[in-house]
């Protein structure tokens, strides 16, 4: 039987990987033009879901460090992260 | 991990993963991250850069003859505080990822320290170099780059068609000795109608040599590449109607490496009809992000919309008080969000945004679809 924490990390990553709305591969080092990977383009939906599974895994693990842009700041969106 | 709150909810973005994310508000909930008032009342005006080209000098030796800065041996360099105010205000926007250029980064000496500052600021940089004049010295003081990519067209030949001299040793040279350091390298070729042909073996010589990543860069009529030349080196059209099929071919041929597009090649998935918005928006693919996802600082300290495009009156160190509001960057999102036939019909339009406007205001002297596309170019035979 899972016990009540795994089972909350379980949801948490569900609720990561359903959520995610795109996902950049890399880092991409070129200075001139933006890139995108397009690796998993033409990968099997199978490839692609462990993918997401995986990033979402270990977004799940990280703590956030959360920034609101400058142009952005409210005082209720900086309150709510702090 | 750092995460910026967005109106749809937030982008995150993990070294470790070596990803950028877009997730939505639930998603974003879960992990404990929470939007305030930009969720509540969101927004509809133009977002911060995720990624920013910071031009960090403008002299380079190696006299490409297509270089889109027109860079030279005594061009001028900005000095570092000029560029560390601009990385301030790319922390106050939760700007993600600086991308060094310029000219030849390398010849900055304090180029180490300049990664080092943005690392503070919690900003990714990584850089490109043709390779001149990196020394294994040089190449220790890189480390703090997630990632470096070395400008390698193709071997011998190949490399001349674009650069009108043969550096390849130099360019294999700088790859070797970046990835002896323990560096994360790439390589970019920019693709003409000679070098796609050879664009197999060019791979297959990157990553021998220990590359794990090849970005393909259309070749744009910029700076000293703005002549009747680009006519010839140009891809053909049927270089363009068979560009997918020749993606699929290498990924399927160098399973371990990764392969990236630039924005401008994005309209060429336009003839592949397996490839939905769907897809390419849900695997992060970025086409004309000019004044919007991606900014650049250029050598004279001004926000261009992308490094190719014509600079803004506004400062790179003002880029968090003027980066919505300015006129120039105002126009080219306008244009996006309100584009001719095709592309205001076409099916990828929303990731791809109207394709590469350098090459449609070369072409054709407008700010319109780019003149390239394959259905742009249907559409009007």
């Amino acid at each position: 039987m899972l016990s009540e924490t795994n089972a909350k990390t379980i949801e948490k990553k569900a609720l990561v990987q359903h959520g995610i709305l795109r996902m950049r591969q890399g880092h991409g080092a070129n200075c001139s033009s933006i890139g995108s990977v397009i690796d998993l383009l033409f990968a099997t939906a199978a490839v692609g879901g462990a993918v997401f599974a995986a990033i979402s895994a270990t977004l799940c693990e990280e703590p956030a460090e959360v920034v609101v842009a400058k142009s952005d700041q409210t005082d209720s969106v900086s309150e709510k992260n702090e | 991990m750092k995460a910026r709150i967005e109106p749809w909810g937030a982008w995150v973005r993990s070294e470790d993963a070596r990803a950028l994310v877009a997730l939505d508000h639930e998603a974003s909930r879960a992990l404990g991250i929470e939007g305030g008032r930009l969720w509540e009342t969101p927004s509809t005006g133009a977002r911060p850069p995720v990624e920013v080209h910071l031009a960090v000098t403008a002299r380079c030796h190696a006299g490409c003859s297509d270089c889109y800065l027109d860079a030279r041996p005594d061009g001028v360099v900005p000095e570092q505080g000029t560029l560390i105010r601009a990385l301030d205000a790319m922390k106050e926007e939760g700007v993600f990822t600086v991308a060094f250029g310029g000219g030849e980064p390398i010849t900055r000496p304090d180029l180490d320290a300049l990664a080092e500052a943005a690392r503070e600021r919690g900003i990714l940089p990584v850089l490109t170099t043709s390779g001149f004049g990196l020394s294994p010295s040089v190449a220790s003081r890189l480390r703090s780059f997630a990632q470096v990519n070395v400008s390698f067209d193709g071997v011998g030949a190949n490399y001349t068609e674009v650069r009108g001299f043969d550096g390849t040793h130099v360019a294999e040279r700088a790859i070797t000795r970046l990835v002896d350091e323990g560096i994360r390298v790439g390589v970019n070729v920019v693709l003409t109608r000679v070098t796609l042909s050879a664009l197999k073996e060019t791979v297959a010589r990157a990553l021998e040599l220990g590359a794990v990543e090849v970005q393909l860069l259309r070749y744009k009529p910029e700076g000293r590449a703005a002549s009747l030349d680009y006519l010839t080196k140009r891809l053909s059209s049927e270089q363009v109607e068979t560009f997918p099929t020749l993606l699929r071919e290498l990924v399927s041929e160098f399973p371990n490496a990764s392969f990236r597009v630039d924005c401008a090649l994005v309209p060429f998935l336009s003839s592949d009809t397996a490839l939905t918005t769907t897809m390419l928006t849900r695997f992060g693919i970025f086409g004309c992000e000019a004044g919007e996802s991606l900014a650049a600082v250029r050598i004279d300290g001004k926000v261009a919309p992308c490094s190719f495009a014509e600079p803004t009156t506004l400062s790179g160190e003002a880029l968090s008080s003027g980066y919505g509001a300015d006129p120039v960057l105002s126009r080219w999102r306008a244009a996006k969000a309100d584009p001719a036939e095709p592309c205001a019909s076409c099916h990828l339009r929303s990731v791809c945004k109207g394709g590469c406007k350098i090459v449609s205001r070369f072409i054709d002297r407008e700010h319109g679809p780019d003149p390239e596309c394959p259905r742009v170019r249907h559409y009007r035979l």
